[in-house]
């Protein structure tokens, strides 16, 4: 896997970054095999993401994810979001995320599913 | 070369298939034995060579591949007996440490220690030293001491204040070894060298003090990454129980060892029933078979003992104060090269700076860059180390890092390979900027 030109950018330049003010859903993940931790915070409105802030530190990978992602899932519901998949996940990233990097990739994603599941 | 042990190294890596591999085009650069350990020629046939020509239960028929088995097996224990200046009957085959652990937890733990009492650790230890004693002590309202380390990883034997708290229902005192140590405490359970730093603490200095100054306290060692890479007497150590896995001494995985005193292992009960551990069997009980088969119900891993054996005999054939020998050689080349990165500001290490007090674990972060990053682009070389917190996040995170990235060594690694890894490192920030 290279580090693609993109996940470099998120990384340096994460987007969304930063504390929420009035969200309406907040969740705080963690990855115990590498101690990263994300905060994720969501702003809802009617069944769909209005705008998703995070804050946290992590590797480029899981950085990177949680940067595009919040940025992809503005405009989508809960439904959308699960039919992303790790699939989906791997391919925002650029398709080729090796199996030891899976839960980097895929901590935001797991972090958002789980704070949407919890407002059913 | 100055003093080069005994070791040819050419022909040591000759006898390590895998150590022929290409990753991605390039030479495996192995740097993990810490994780696990490579294995030789000898040990995968030993293992091979017992499925293709012996296969049998053992203690089972009087055929005569079952008896070849059995014989196999007895002959592997006294090996590992040998290898560590014990007597076959107190050697109990494991899957791993973990379970070897597990087992005092559960045989001699939970009929020992009760609310008054204390046990002590270090705040070196590996999950599987620390976990079953929380859990121990949650469940029996006992006091876990923790000893404290300092900047360098080293043990605080002296002075400092104690810190006590209590959460989820367990009563935690952390501080010096000598403000921790008395009669309360009935058990001291410490690795022999710590699987992050590479600190080894003065195991026979604090064994020694310990037991003055609590009688009858009992002593279980973590020798998982001790036994490896040292000549190891158990007898001269003092402990009650010393255990390790086959798997990071050149043996398979899914064997391990526990070996504990014959007086001490004698008067625990089993914690696990099932064939093999009994002596005669009514419908209403049973009773128990004599050391080491009450230990070790079920059918064991024959092959991996075999193959352990095979390990042993590899192991002796080189000599572990040989092998001590090369490896001080390797993490004290590998320490001066990682001082100069130091100094450059590339990199932070972490553990004893004095190549006396460690074994062969070399932590470190490349500056401004994860761990997980940095090991991925040592991958993108054919480098393969490990990174995150292994297996001892409150030690990792008491550096105020999340992750580390650590390299360790054993017999089949060169001053080469040490020179390739320092290069690689400098590429590591160019990725990120």
């Amino acid at each position: 896997m290279d580090y693609r030109e993109e996940i470099i950018d998120h990384y340096k330049n994460p987007r969304n970054f930063g504390e929420m003010e009035g969200a309406d859903l907040s969740l705080t993940e963690a990855n115990a095999s590498c101690g990263d931790v994300i905060k994720i915070f969501l702003k809802i409105e009617g069944e769909k993401i209005e705008k998703m802030m995070w804050q946290g530190v992590g590797c480029a990978i899981s950085t990177a994810a949680a940067s595009m992602l919040s940025e992809k899932v503005v405009g989508m519901d809960r439904d959308e979001i699960v039919g992303l998949g790790l699939g989906g996940v791997t391919a925002m990233l650029g398709g080729e995320i090796n199996a030891g990097r899976m839960k980097c990739a895929t901590l935001a994603y797991n972090g958002l599913i789980k704070l949407l599941s919890t407002n059913e | 070369m100055k003093n080069i042990s005994m070791i040819d190294i050419e022909k040591i890596r000759a006898d390590f298939p895998i150590l022929q591999k290409k990753i991605r085009g390039h030479d495996l650069i192995y740097l993990d034995s810490g994780a696990t350990s490579q294995k030789p020629e000898s040990v995968l046939r030993a293992m091979d060579n017992y499925y293709r020509t012996t296969n049998a239960n053992i203690h089972r028929g009087v055929y005569e591949l079952s008896v070849k088995s059995t014989q196999m097996v007895d002959e592997a224990r006294g090996k590992v007996a040998e290898f560590i200046g014990a007597k076959p009957e107190e050697i109990i085959f494991t899957r791993n440490a973990s379970e070897g652990m597990n087992l005092v937890m559960y045989s001699w733990g939970k009929e020992h220690i009760s609310g008054a009492d204390a046990v002590l650790v270090s705040k070196l230890e590996h999950h599987s030293n620390l976990v079953p004693w929380q859990e121990l002590c949650r469940e029996t309202g006992a006091e876990l001491r923790i000893i404290d380390v300092d900047g360098e990883g080293k043990l605080i034997m002296t002075g400092g204040d104690e810190k006590v708290f209590e959460e989820n229902n367990l009563k935690v005192r952390l501080g010096s070894f000598e403000k921790l140590v008395n009669q309360k405490v009935k058990l001291f359970a410490v690795t022999g060298a710590s699987n992050v730093l590479g600190t080894m603490p003065d195991l026979k200095s604090m064994i020694g003090k310990i037991k003055k100054l609590s009688p009858g306290v009992a002593v279980l060692i973590d020798g998982a990454q001790m036994i490896p890479h040292m000549r190891i007497d158990v007898r001269k150590l003092g402990a009650d129980w010393f255990a390790f896995s086959g798997h990071k001494m050149l043996g398979p995985s899914g064997i391990g060892v526990l070996w504990g005193k014959k007086e001490v292992l004698s008067k625990m009960k089993p914690f696990m029933f099932g064939g093999d551990m009994i002596g005669e069997v009514k419908l209403t009980g049973a009773t128990w078979a004599d050391l080491p088969s009450r230990f070790e119900a079920g059918t064991p891993d024959i092959a991996g003992i075999i193959g352990l054996g095979a390990a042993v005999d590899y192991l002796s054939e080189l000599g572990m104060d040989n092998v001590r020998q090369y490896e001080k050689e390797l993490i004290q080349y590998g320490l001066e090269k990682m001082k100069i990165l130091e100094k450059e500001g590339l990199v932070t290490l972490y553990g004893p700076k004095d190549d006396e007090e460690r074994g062969g674990a070399l932590s470190f972060n490349v500056n401004g860059v994860h761990a997980h990053d940095a090991a991925q682009v040592l991958d993108s070389f054919g480098i393969a180390v490990r990174s995150g917190q292994h297996c001892a996040a409150p030690l990792v995170t008491s550096f105020g890092v999340i992750a580390m990235v650590r390299a360790t060594f054993y017999i089949y690694n060169t001053k080469a390979e040490i020179d390739y890894l320092v290069s690689k490192i400098r590429e590591v920030p160019k990725v990120f900027i």
